[in-house]
This record gives structure tokens, sequence and C-alpha cells, in this order.
């Protein structure tokens, strides 16, 4: 796991014009997911409207997020690593001001197809639901 | 031929674009374009009815693109549809809803696309009607003896000519010929078929045939339904509105007796120009020559797929289609398409709108790189180079 903070990715991806390095970054940073078993994966850890097979859950230790999430693609996978960074250090109250345009930001989004951009935007809700439910 | 099509001297990412979608659709040359833009920019009127010279202009622009199919296809009625996907639409409400009844049976395909399963599913629902799944074996050719005894008692018989997803040629020849023999009625998916090869409908001997325009370097949105002399006399109207009546008035009207009964609305009128500019663009293309040379392209690149560790789902014989389906053992098939595109390679994913055949191979997708006209040996070497690269960094 990285010390990487968003604000450290949001500069590293803006830096990058070509796609392919933008999209070998992402890959990368799938290691930074705490990685949720597939044997946990089921019908309510499921990111719907993603093309491919996505699952995340949320709990709240001590004021603490453990976000852990795994899928079967690399990339979103390496999406899921951004939204773990997003999430690191910081409390269920300032994870709830969050908004999905850092991945905007990033340019990740536009490197990546409609369905999976959309993807992205359902699984940060999906997070964001279920850490407001868990506070 | 390349430098008629504008949109193949585009950069993707700032590569050279590789278009291998073209079982999706395929691109427009020149031609096509300026003539849709002629026909806005200068005989823009609706059809039929007025006495203008404009709408003379498109009348005889839409009824030629007609002309056209019937000649190209040797069919006495061609129907103007949005698609292959309304086409089939079509059959099921005009001729289906009139011709079947509770417990009839119509014969499908785990082949085919779902352009012709859930419309036949939606009918089964309304009118209790039997339908009956061909599987596919796994040699990915249709069970035949299966099929045979499915046509006990069957009305109707829907099936794929070329499948979209590995490129096979089914038997429609004998398909149809059982199916008669049984009293069967034959719709014909030709969507992956007709931009391929020349189809003589009456010599096929089907009832329907259904094919779409975009698919053969034509616009999107139109789309063409055959259909016999004797079927179409079957067909009930099944869209109401202008350009399909003789009469109205409010205790009743009574319908055009040709094609336009089943063409309510004002129609793609710069589609069927389009259309047409295209077919007479395909008449300088030599068919057979090119099917062999496609396929050539698509069996070398099969190997080379299949010598990297892929696992290819498709035959390739001699009737197939140049599509090339395949997996990577352990790469996600949608990331190795993000990261062929940020090298300006088009390839498809997914599903491929065929999830019965995909069930049946017990995969949930594949990548596919389809090969149309405009395709060479030298965009599949540079794919393949690609795709070595990529595996190398990132597999």
């Amino acid at each position: 796991m990285s010390d990487l903070t968003l604000e450290d990715l949001i500069e590293e991806f803006q830096e990058v014009d070509d796609k392919m390095e933008r999209l070998e970054m992402v890959f990368e940073l799938s290691e930074e997911v705490n990685f949720l078993d597939v044997e946990h994966w089921n019908d309510s850890t499921r990111v719907r409207g993603c093309q491919s097979e996505a699952h995340v859950i949320v709990t709240i230790e001590q004021e603490k997020i453990i976000f852990k999430a795994g899928a079967d693609s690399k990339l979103v996978q390496g999406l899921m690593g951004i939204l773990t960074i997003a999430l690191r250090d910081i409390t269920p109250t300032q994870a709830l001001e969050l908004t999905p345009e850092f991945a905007s930001d990033m340019g990740v989004l536009n490197s990546l197809s409609p369905s999976r951009s959309n993807g992205f935007r359902n699984m940060f809700d999906k997070v964001m639901m279920e850490i407001e439910q868990k506070m | 031929m390349r430098e008629q099509f504008p949109i193949l001297q585009r950069k993707i990412n700032g590569h050279d674009l590789v278009y291998l979608d073209n079982a999706a659709t395929t691109q427009k040359p020149q031609v096509v374009i300026d003539a849709m833009n002629d026909y806005y920019t200068n005989s823009n009127a609706n059809v039929h009815r007025a006495v203008h010279t404009l709408a003379g202009e498109a009348t005889d622009g839409y009824e030629a693109c007609r002309e056209s199919l019937k000649k190209m296809y040797n069919s006495d009625k061609v129907i103007i549809t949005s698609g292959t996907t309304e086409a089939i639409n079509l059959v099921a409400h005009a001729w289906g809803k009139a011709n079947l009844s509770a417990g009839d049976a119509v014969v499908l395909t785990e082949m085919e696309h779902h352009s012709d399963i859930v419309p036949w599913q939606m009918l089964a629902k309304e009118m209790n009607i039997e339908l009956r799944y061909v599987p596919v074996q796994q040699d990915l050719t249709l069970d035949m003896e299966i099929f045979e005894a499915s046509l006990d008692g069957a009305k109707l018989v829907c099936v794929v000519h070329i499948s979209n997803v590995l490129g096979v040629c089914n038997p429609v020849d004998e398909i149809i010929s059982l199916s008669k023999s049984k009293g069967a009625k034959v719709l014909l998916d030709a969507a992956q078929s007709a931009p391929h090869q020349y189809i003589d409908f009456k010599s096929l001997g089907a009832d329907f045939m259904a094919f779409s325009a975009h698919k053969m370097c034509g616009p999107t949105g139109i789309g063409a339904l055959l259909v016999t002399n004797d079927v179409f006399d079957e067909m009930q109207p099944f869209m109401g509105g202008g350009d399909m009546i003789e009469t109205v008035s409010i205790h009743g009207s009574t319908f055009q007796s040709n094609e336009h009964k089943f063409e309510a609305g004002t129609p793609k009128i710069a589609e069927a120009i389009g259309w047409n500019a295209a077919l007479k663009w395909m008449q300088e293309i030599d068919f057979k020559s090119e099917h062999k040379r496609l396929l050539e392209i698509a069996r070398w690149l099969s190997e080379q797929l299949r010598s990297m560790g892929m696992t290819v789902y498709g035959r390739h014989d001699d009737n197939d289609a140049a599509v090339v389906s395949f997996l990577h053992p352990t790469m996600n098939s949608e990331d190795l398409a993000h990261l062929l595109d940020a090298r300006g390679f088009a390839v498809r994913t997914g599903h491929h709108c065929a999830q019965p055949l995909l069930e049946r191979l017990k995969i949930s997708g594949t990548v596919r790189a389809s090969f149309y006209f405009y395709n060479t040996r030298e965009e599949a070497e540079a794919f393949v180079k690609q795709l070595s690269e990529i595996l190398e960094r990132f597999a």
C-alpha cells in the first residue's frame, strides 16, 4: 500500500497525456485495494450497472472507513484503488462531502468507455450510501 | 479503396485508426455521405403525396432504394424498416399475430441475436405460443437432429444465417428445405450475411429475410424485410398512420396493397437515398474474392491468437464470415479492448447481444475482431503486434 494522497494522484494523472500510460497507472492502482475475496461477493455487494463483476463492502470502525472491493477487471479494480485512496484517512462525515468529480479531474473517466465511467459513478454512489447508512 | 472512407484517415489517441468492429457497424464511403448531404441540400421533401418537384425527387430517391434491393436480392416485395430488429418485430406483429394461435410452435436457435429471440418471447407470452430452441453443439454448429425433431407441428422457423459472434454460417438450404417439407415458414436473419454475399431470395426459398443497411456501408436507422408474395398477403398492418392507408373515414380505413401498407408515417428518406448509394457502390465489389481474402485474414489471425494462448471461438469454414471472437486466459476482455483503443484499434467486447449462445459456450463475453472490404492483412498484422505488446506489458 502506498502513501499516495488523492491530490498526488490528481496531479500525477494530469501530467500524463498518453492514454495507454494513464490506463497503466489505473492498473497499478489495483494494488491499493483492500481486496474483498470472491467468496464474499454476493448480490448485496454487487455494483449495479457495471459491465464487469464489481463488488464493494463498507464498514465503519471507530470513525474509520474500512473499504473492501474486488472486480474481475483490473481496470475496475484500479478505479476501486482510486476510491480507496480517496477514502483513506478521512472521517465518514468528510467522505460524504466527496463528489465523483475528482475522477473527472484526473482525466481517468474520459480514458474509459461510457459504461465503465458510469460504473465508476455507480460504485461511488453505492459506497457513499453505505457510509451514510453505517454512520 | 480505403481513401474512399474519410473516417479511416482519422487518428485515435494519436494513432492510425484500425477499425475491426464491422460486425457491429461498417464505415461509410464518401459517396454515401455525399448522397445524403445532396438530398438534404437540394431535394429535401416528404415522399409520395405532394406534386411539387422536390417531393418527386424525394419519392424517386426513396423508391429507387427499394428497386435496387429488389434487383440485388431478387425479391418481389421489399418492406423498408428501421433495421433488422424492426423487420423481425414486423414479422412477429404483422404475420405472427394474424397466423399463429395458442399452442403453435416457433423454432429458434441458441445462436440467434437477441433481436431474433426477444420479439418471439414477447409474442409467446402474449399468445401462449411454444418456443423451441435448437442447441449449438461443441463444434459450434446447430444440432440438426434436434432441429428436425423440433419441426413437428412448427409454424415458423427463425434462424440466423451467419452468427455475429462466431461467424459460423448455418446450413440454411437444408434448414429451409426441411422446414418447408413440414409446412413451416422460415424467417432468415441475414444481418451478417447480406453485407457479404449476393443472396437470391427467391431461389433460397425463405419466406422472410431481414437485414440492415449500416452493416453494408449504408446509413444507420434503415433496413429491409424481404417477403414472398404469398406470405405478404398473409400479413396484416402493424403500425397505423399516414402513407399506409388508401382511404380514411370516421367509420374506418382501408390500406395500401403494396409495401407502403407496412411503412406508416414519413419514412427514412435520406437513409434510403444513402443506402441506395451504398448498394451501387457495392456493385463494384467482387464479393467472392473479397470473402476469400477476408476469410484468409481471419484464419491467419485465429492461428496467431491461438499461438499466443488465446481461445478462439470460431471455425472459419469456407462459408463462414471473417469474424474472430477470442478470449485471453487471464486478461479481462474489456480491459484488453480499452488498451487496444489506446493505440487506435477498435474491437467489440461483451455478449454481442447473443447471451443464450454465450451461456451455451459457458462464457460471459468475448473480444471480437470483425473485418470488412476496407480491412487489410497489414492491419491484422499490426493488431497481433499490438496485442503482443499489451500482453507483455499488462498480462
